[in-house]
């Protein structure tokens, strides 16, 4: 069971007094008008919680009437006497976390404010845009403080990113999210990578769960061809080949070949690095015994897929591998995905496997504002889920959301902030099954599967079948991250 | 395919051994990791800054972060003193207790000074924020938080007093000074019963809680550097001068102040008085009326303020006989020819300016009775200067709506304050602030537009009359000493004359008489 924990982070002692968050206090120096001071009407006992789990902050807010209570609103005269200056709103001293809930609170307003001003259409509201975010910027940094405090940074540089993007004029300027391989040293990527593997179930969920469906579908082929979309450090495959060539008292090892899509938009750097990873594939291959054969297909510029450029052989069992939002994972561009998925139908695949996050339903109406905090309840999950994987690890947790999170909420938003809100938002499980594409069921094995895995790792993580064909991961109560299995065959 | 077969199990050792075994560059960060306990001076921490560093700033990517947000750091407080010695020395050489520059109208155009320069820069860098709304931030919160409040809805209110506080500020540009004035004028709203008065110890540090010596020093200093006030006391003061040279003869005056302007209106007056062609009138009487202490925006000074001595003693040495007559706690209604002590002889000018408007307008119908009351006094004329907008009572509208009409008078006034002291913090800016920040919560705050105001005088038995030329160039040369978004219109139509800031209305003056119907 220990050996899904690729790294055992017990053989490092690791002081973790450096972590403590210091939350410090407001900066106000404005006479009068500081927290402490007065301040809006709200019900603390009603807020006063978990500190860990703010997302239920968010949660409450979502739900529209828990966090002001009916009784204190409108206010009697008794409650406008307690908020003269001189009362106290902090005396809740006992309660050593609730500054904490407190700010995380401030924080959740300020950056819902900042997409309702930014997400408004129009420019009139950019100078109030602008002024929040100069605001959050002073309250937050990514470096250090709670959980709540570094996930604002990150969605405060996000939404900056979307204010100066749109200030140009060209909504083109948001290009394809963050590439972060062209911002952070290929080290740091892969210590990241390793780190959040361990850290969390993400990864290996989507990895196994869709790799246990493509051996449940090849056990009788001689040769597996595996087209798959985005390849990155090919971890998935080097787990597949160790399970074929593994299987007791079944066929012999099959042939595998593995065509990865490889970007022309970002040069060679792209290609090349598929390359490497295919290099990498092809020696674990042979030091394993597992017939394998590494291809490349480029998309074309704008990063469509055109079948004609891949080679197919006569007698393979076609695969379609589309790991989306795993949280490692680069923004692609919708337009792209549609063209893999629906041209990948053209060739009449065996198996579809496709990995994806998953939105929650108050998006569906709520515009930009709606989906932005929607987007913030999925990544204050993930947060928190990260938190209670490695609670001291703090040093370990920020290379994580530097590398990986900060730059994948960057491009959330760019995508929530460019698709308006007249655009049908749905996933791209419903757009498979709406082109004609099959649902295929989830194996009783792989979802038991599923259970084992998450039971390596901290409580707070469930897996459930939401339908025949998909399994989704998630924590507490956020559905986060979904893998389902499709065919183009007859069942 | 059983469970245990699958292959987590036995294949994550060498995802392990794929990763290790095509990295040679792996990070120090395994090998030395967590041991030291010295997060900022650990090496790796650092050497993967740089590099992070060297990246970015080779890579042009087009969604590298640019932060160019400006921080609005507060202008630090300076004082201004040097005006004010400046203030001093000049009525030190004039003896003017209280009005400085008596004779500006008259020295039109003057020179270009400092403080002209000032304005005209300020009036380039504010233009775009002016009538545009875009820049006006704090209302796109309070607006909506009103409206939030009148539709009941708690969550999005909370959401906006959340956002609000932590915006606000009684330090920086006047949105964040809107924002805090705003923001606790919601939560007064919020936390008071409907009709309940609002105790102005909670309200700041306005004129009521001020030393008296302050106001009056700040006062002046604010007519200095915004015309808000000046130009309707200028526009009352010449058209003063104007009745009294139309009546055939020499007649004591009688000023019945109906005002804000503290008493700091006068001493100009008097020293004009001096110059006429016959002398001074032989008795200058001056009844001022003060009403009870409310909400009413600059209409209560401090309790223990009293610029009777002051002006008296500066009309002595004008050789002017003045006669001050104060009614303290006054209800206009109670107005009358015996209250005033008036008599026929003398020539009686009421000096209505930003009083009235706190009378009922309807449901009782107080202000058209106020204004039939005046009538009755006989005056030879009444200037009468009001705001030039809309009501905020409840009868005309619901909150969210008067609420954004006293937020938008606020901030026309908070704009204009901010390019008269020039961005700098003071107390005297701060006490004026607070004082005009009473127009969000006072209940008297029954606006109308000029045309209606003029349709009342007429109904109450006035004919508008023109200004003099005099008045007019007058207040146009007083004008150009203030910053450039100011201006004066002259209605064609009824001859009023209009004071705006940024091509915004914000008060008029205008001119009666009694009309005598055949």
């Amino acid at each position: 069971m220990a050996m899904v924990m690729d790294l055992d982070f017990s053989n490092f002692t690791y002081s973790g007094t450096t972590t403590t968050t210091s939350t410090t206090t407001t900066t106000s120096t404005d006479d009068g008008c500081n927290w402490n001071n007065w301040s809006p009407l709200i019900d603390w006992e009603a807020l006063s919680g978990d500190q860990e789990d703010f997302h239920t902050l968010i949660d409450s807010m979502i739900d529209h009437n828990v966090v002001l209570q009916n009784s204190t609103w409108p206010n009697t005269q008794e409650e406008y006497n307690s908020l003269s200056p001189e009362y106290t709103i902090m005396s809740t001293d006992d309660e050593t976390n609730s500054p904490d809930d407190f700010k995380g609170l401030r924080l959740i307003h300020l950056l819902m404010a900042a997409a309702e001003a930014l997400g408004g259409g129009n420019n009139k509201c950019r100078e109030l845009a602008k002024v929040i975010l100069v605001r959050l910027k002073e309250l937050v940094s990514p470096n250090d403080g709670t959980n709540m405090e570094r996930l604002a940074a990150y969605f405060t540089d996000a939404l900056e990113g979307l204010l100066n993007g749109v200030s140009g004029g060209g909504k083109h300027v948001l290009g394809g999210g963050h590439h972060y391989k062209d911002e952070h040293h290929q080290s740091d990527v892969l210590a990241a990578f390793q780190l959040l593997q361990d850290m969390s179930p993400y990864v290996k969920f989507g990895h196994f769960t869709a790799n246990q469906a493509i051996l449940e579908v090849v056990t009788h082929d001689k040769r597996v061809h595996i087209v798959d979309y985005d390849i990155m450090e090919g971890v998935q495959w080097a787990s597949l080949m160790q399970a074929l060539v593994s299987r007791k008292d079944g066929p012999p090892t099959p042939h595998l070949r593995i065509t990865a899509l490889s970007r022309a938009g970002s040069g060679r750097r792209s290609f090349s690095t598929v390359q490497e990873t295919g290099r990498r594939l092809t020696a674990f291959a042979a030091s394993i015994g597992q017939p394998f054969s590494f291809h490349q297909c480029r998309l074309d510029t704008d990063e469509t897929f055109r079948p004609s450029s891949l080679k197919l052989v006569r007698g393979e069992a076609l695969i379609i591998n589309c790991m989306l939002h795993l949280p490692h994972f680069s923004y692609r561009a919708p337009d792209s995905i549609t063209s893999f998925l629906s041209m990948s139908k053209t060739l009449n695949p065996r198996l579809i496997t496709l990995v994806e996050e998953e939105i929650g339903s108050t998006s569906d109406d709520g515009g930009f504002v709606g989906r932005f905090m929607d987007s913030l309840h999925q990544y204050s999950a993930m947060y928190d889920s990260l938190e209670v994987g490695f609670p001291m690890q703090g040093r370990a947790r920020a290379l994580v959301e530097r590398v990986f999170l900060g730059p994948q909420i960057a491009g959330s938003l760019a995508r929530i902030y460019r698709s308006r809100a007249d655009e049908e938002w749905c996933s791209w499980g419903k757009w498979l099954s709406e082109v004609g594409f099959q649902p295929m069921n989830i194996s009783f094995a792989n979802h038991c599967q599923a259970k084992l895995l998450l039971g390596l790792y901290n409580d707070g993580y469930r897996v459930e079948e939401l339908s025949s064909n998909k399994l989704v991961l998630g924590w507490k109560s956020r559905r986060l991250l979904s893998a389902s299995i499709w065919t183009c065959q007859d069942i | 395919m059983t469970i245990e077969e699958s292959e987590p199990n036995s294949s994550s050792d060498h995802i392990l051994g794929l990763i290790e075994e095509s990295i040679s560059y792996f990070p120090t960060f395994f090998d030395d990791p967590y041991d030291t306990g010295d997060f900022s001076g650990d090496s790796w921490w650092a050497h993967t800054q740089n590099l992070e560093q060297e990246l970015i700033n080779t890579n042009t990517s087009p969604n590298s972060f640019t932060t160019n947000t400006t921080t609005t750091t507060p202008t630090p407080t300076v004082s201004i003193v040097s005006d004010q010695s400046q203030l001093l020395d000049l009525q030190k050489k004039r003896k003017l207790p209280d009005d400085l520059n008596p004779k500006e109208p008259r020295k039109a155009p003057r020179k270009p000074t400092a403080n002209k320069k000032g304005n005209k820069n300020s009036a380039a860098n504010n233009n775009n924020a002016g009538n545009n709304k875009e820049g006006r931030w704090a209302e796109q919160l309070l607006n909506p938080c009103a409206a939030a409040i009148t539709a009941r809805n708690p969550s999005r209110v909370q959401h906006f007093l959340y956002v609000l506080h932590d915006l606000a500020s009684l330090n920086g540009d006047a949105n964040h000074r809107l924002a805090f004035h705003g923001l606790r004028a919601l939560t007064h709203h919020l936390s008071t019963a409907p009709g309940t008065g609002f105790s102005s110890s909670t309200s700041g540090n306005n004129f009521g809680s001020s030393n008296p010596k302050f106001f009056r020093d700040s006062l002046i200093k604010f007519n200095d550097i915004n015309p808000w006030f000046r130009i309707p006391n200028n526009v009352a003061n010449t058209s003063i001068l104007q009745i009294l040279g139309e009546q055939t003869n020499q007649t004591n005056l009688h000023i019945l102040d109906v005002g804000v302007s503290h008493g700091v209106q006068w001493p100009t007056l008097l020293e004009e008085l001096t110059r006429l062609a016959g002398g001074p009138p032989p008795l200058v009487r001056l009844t001022v009326v003060s009403p009870p202490t409310n909400d009413t925006p600059f209409a209560n000074g401090p309790p223990n303020y009293d610029f009777s001595s002051k002006l008296l003693g500066f009309a002595e040495k004008m050789n002017i006989n003045l006669q001050i007559n104060k009614l303290e706690n006054f209800h206009l209604q109670n107005l009358n020819s015996q209250v005033i002590n008036s008599s026929p002889e003398e020539t009686l000018v009421i000096c209505a300016q930003f009083r009235l408007h706190n009378l009922n307008h309807s449901n009782p119908d107080e202000r058209t009775e106020f204004l039939r009351v005046l009538r009755n006094l006989q005056p030879k004329g009444v200037i009468l200067s009001e705001n030039n907008t809309d009501c905020s009572c409840g009868n005309c509208g619901d909150f969210a709506t008067g609420f954004s009409r006293r937020v938008e008078c606020l901030w026309r006034f908070l704009d204009s304050t901010s390019a008269a002291y020039k961005g700098r913090e003071s107390d005297e800016r701060r006490m004026m602030e607070a004082e005009a920040a009473k127009v969000l919560i006072n209940v008297g705050e029954m606006n109308e537009r000029k045309e209606k105001w003029c349709e009342r005088m007429k109904s109450a038995g006035f004919k508008g009359e023109l200004f003099g030329e005099e008045t007019i160039d007058g207040a146009k040369a007083l004008l150009r000493k203030y910053d450039g978004n100011w201006e004066i219109r002259v209605e064609e139509k009824d001859g009023c004359v209009g004071l705006w800031w940024k091509g915004q209305p914000v008060s008029f003056c205008s001119l009666w008489k009694m009309e005598f119907r055949v």
